[in-house]
């Protein structure tokens, strides 16, 4: 028999037993609409990760105390200046961080502070939008000026940004004049977010906000991905000597690669999980699907018995019966497909990204006429070995 | 004419015997049959005589357990299963007791089926189907389906799905079984008019009624052939 013919036929039969399709496609349904989200959500959760630290260096590396609160002994200065002897190491920066009231306008807002010093700024992609960055003079003399990060100053202003520059800011009730707004960074993976905090001059920092609590953490930077690890060597040799009380041991140095191999990695591992639901949920369906085409072969055993009278072969038999597994579960499939694309706008408000992709589509249908060849095969085998006799003789 | 006729069906020494467990039941013994182009036989038997099994082996359902089957010159024995199946399709026509119909088929999608699993293309199909279910009547019922046809009209769909794909033998296993007088008398005079067009038929019956009109009948009982004619 032709293939269209035969497709006509299965049609006529699938057409004609159109609530029992539909309950047997409901698994390869979720199944399939599974897949297709868990693809959409993988390709959405890598690009989120991908997107945040697309501005990170790879080559950076952060040293901080490994304990959080008071430090016995603390980083200084002067450990970074020691990082800079390696040849391995291109910049080393001590930074401080805090955090407190931020006010403007008599509008209060919880938020980070960083001091750092002013070449900080340009090895870490941070360029002004308006007014100007924080120079050398402002640290030599300790000029009492800020520049903004992107999302604070939009929230401080309440979406206007601009009026802020030239206005006075107090962060923990001490006063200071923004000068600057940087441009949107996104986040860089090595702190909480620096579109969200305002920046100082280290001296600034030390003097004015921390003082004696002050507690630096050194980033530096590498020469090159893959002097990372010497690097990170370097680092702990001089950390092993000038903290002869505690060594290195007291110190945490984190490097921003692994951190985003380890980002990707728990992301993908999130995927995997699904995509075995996935699976799980198909192999659920297809066990349906098998049991649906033996009770299918059972009731027609004597149409079978017939059509082997009038001369259909084995093969067309088998044909058949497999032809109709596969196209219930492709239309489960295509079902599903459509299922997860409504259901995306839904993950998108439980802020879950999420990107459909023609891979997706494309891996979703494959699973579920997989499905249904795999477990339409044996039932459809069943038939096709009938014995003529004995199924013209059923009853 | 019939001297020279050719012999469709020439069954030697055939022996049938099932196995049950242990248990060995010979339920065709030793029977020989020629049957010649253009005959008209009723094989008459009562249940149980093995007439269904014969019908089963002269229409290449079943093969025997030993003898000889030569259907149109055609060793059946050594043919495999793919190729009994297409001697099914191309040389033999069944009509069943219950019609065997394909319920979900329309009438003339019931009667194309043994051309389309001939390979025929579906328009060429399409216009013999619908020739032989006007021939039989049925010109105004070709989009029925089985359920809205009566007994007798689904018998006639049935003769003309056996007889579509100009087979050399039509085997007819009580066809007149499941019809009501009227209907069975329909049917027999149909096969009357399609012998005399030149179709070989045999119909398989314990229905005295169906034998006493034809001239050529074989009377089998518990598996052995007696008083041919």
């Amino acid at each position: 028999m032709k293939i269209k013919q035969l497709l006509k036929l299965v049609l006529i039969n699938i057409y004609q037993n159109k609530v029992r399709t539909f309950l047997t496609t409901l698994g390869v349904i979720v199944g399939t609409a599974t897949i297709f989200l868990v693809v959409a959500i993988g390709a959405g959760g890598e690009a989120q990760v991908n997107e945040q630290y697309s501005k990170l260096n790879v080559g950076t590396i952060i040293v901080m105390p490994a304990q959080r609160g008071k430090v016995v002994d603390p980083l200084t200065e002067k450990d970074a200046e020691l990082f800079m002897a390696s040849d391995n190491i291109a910049h080393a920066f001590p930074i401080l961080q805090g955090s407190g009231d931020i006010n403007y306008n008599n509008f209060s807002f919880n938020s980070s502070f960083i001091a750092i010093p002013p070449e900080y700024q340009e090895n870490n992609n941070l360029t002004v939008q308006q007014g100007r960055a924080l120079d050398d003079e402002d640290e030599k003399k300790k000029h009492k000026y800020a520049v903004l990060g992107a999302e604070l100053a939009n929230t401080l202003t309440d979406g206007n940004p601009s009026e802020i520059v030239g206005s006075n800011i107090s962060i923990n009730r001490r006063k200071f004049e923004v000068i600057g707004i940087f441009n949107r960074v996104g986040d860089t993976g090595s702190h909480s977010s620096y579109d969200d905090s305002a920046f100082i001059a280290y001296s600034v920092g030390e003097k004015y906000l921390l003082g004696t609590r002050a507690n630096p953490i050194i980033t530096v930077q590498a020469t090159g991905l893959e002097t990372v690890q010497s690097a990170i060597n370097d680092i702990t040799n001089t950390l092993n000597e000038t903290h002869r009380m505690g060594g290195a041991e007291q110190f945490r140095i984190l490097d921003a690669g692994s951190r985003l191999a380890a980002a990707q990695e728990s992301a993908r591992t999130m995927s995997l999980l699904l995509l075995a639901v996935a699976v799980v949920v198909l192999i659920v369906s297809g066990i349906g699907i098998m049991n649906v085409m033996f009770v299918t072969v059972k009731e027609r055993t004597k149409e079978i018995g017939t059509l082997k009278a009038i001369g259909a072969k084995k093969r067309e038999i088998l044909s058949q019966f497999l032809l109709e597994a596969v196209i219930i579960s492709l239309v489960g499939g295509l079902l599903g497909v459509i299922l997860g694309f409504f259901a995306i706008p839904l993950l998108k408000y439980f802020e879950l990204p999420a990107l459909p992709s023609i891979s997706g589509i494309l891996l979703g249908l494959i699973f579920s006429v997989i499905t249904g060849v795999f477990f339409g095969f044996y039932p459809a085998w069943k038939a096709a070995e009938l014995n003529p006799i004995d199924a013209l003789r059923y009853e | 004419m019939i001297e020279n006729a050719k012999c469709i069906i020439d069954a030697r020494n055939i022996v049938k015997i099932y196995q049950n467990g242990s248990e060995k039941l010979k339920v065709l013994d030793d029977v020989s049959m020629q049957i010649l182009e253009g005959d008209f036989i009723v094989i008459l038997g009562p249940s149980g005589s093995g007439k269904s099994t014969l019908m089963n082996l002269l229409g290449c359902l079943d093969l025997p357990t030993s003898g000889q089957y030569y259907l149109d010159g055609l060793d059946v024995l050594k043919a495999k299963d793919n190729q009994l199946a297409e001697i099914r399709n191309q040389k033999i026509g069944f009509v069943f007791q219950k019609f065997n119909l394909l319920p979900r088929l329309t009438a003339i999608q019931n009667v194309m089926l043994p051309l389309l699993y001939r390979g025929a293309k579906e328009e060429e199909a399409k216009e013999s189907a619908k020739e032989k279910l006007k021939l039989l009547g049925l010109g105004e019922r070709l989009n029925h389906r089985p359920n809205e046809l009566s007994g007798g009209q689904q018998q006639r769909v049935a003769i003309a799905r056996a007889i579509v794909g100009n087979p050399h033998l039509v085997l007819a296993d009580e066809p007149t079984g499941n019809l009501d007088s009227k209907s069975s008398k329909d049917a027999m005079e149909i096969f009357k008019e399609l012998n005399r067009q030149g179709n070989t038929i045999v119909i398989i019956t314990h229905d005295i009624e169906v034998a006493e009109q034809v001239k050529k009948v074989i009377y089998i009982r518990d598996g052995r052939i007696y008083d041919k004619n």
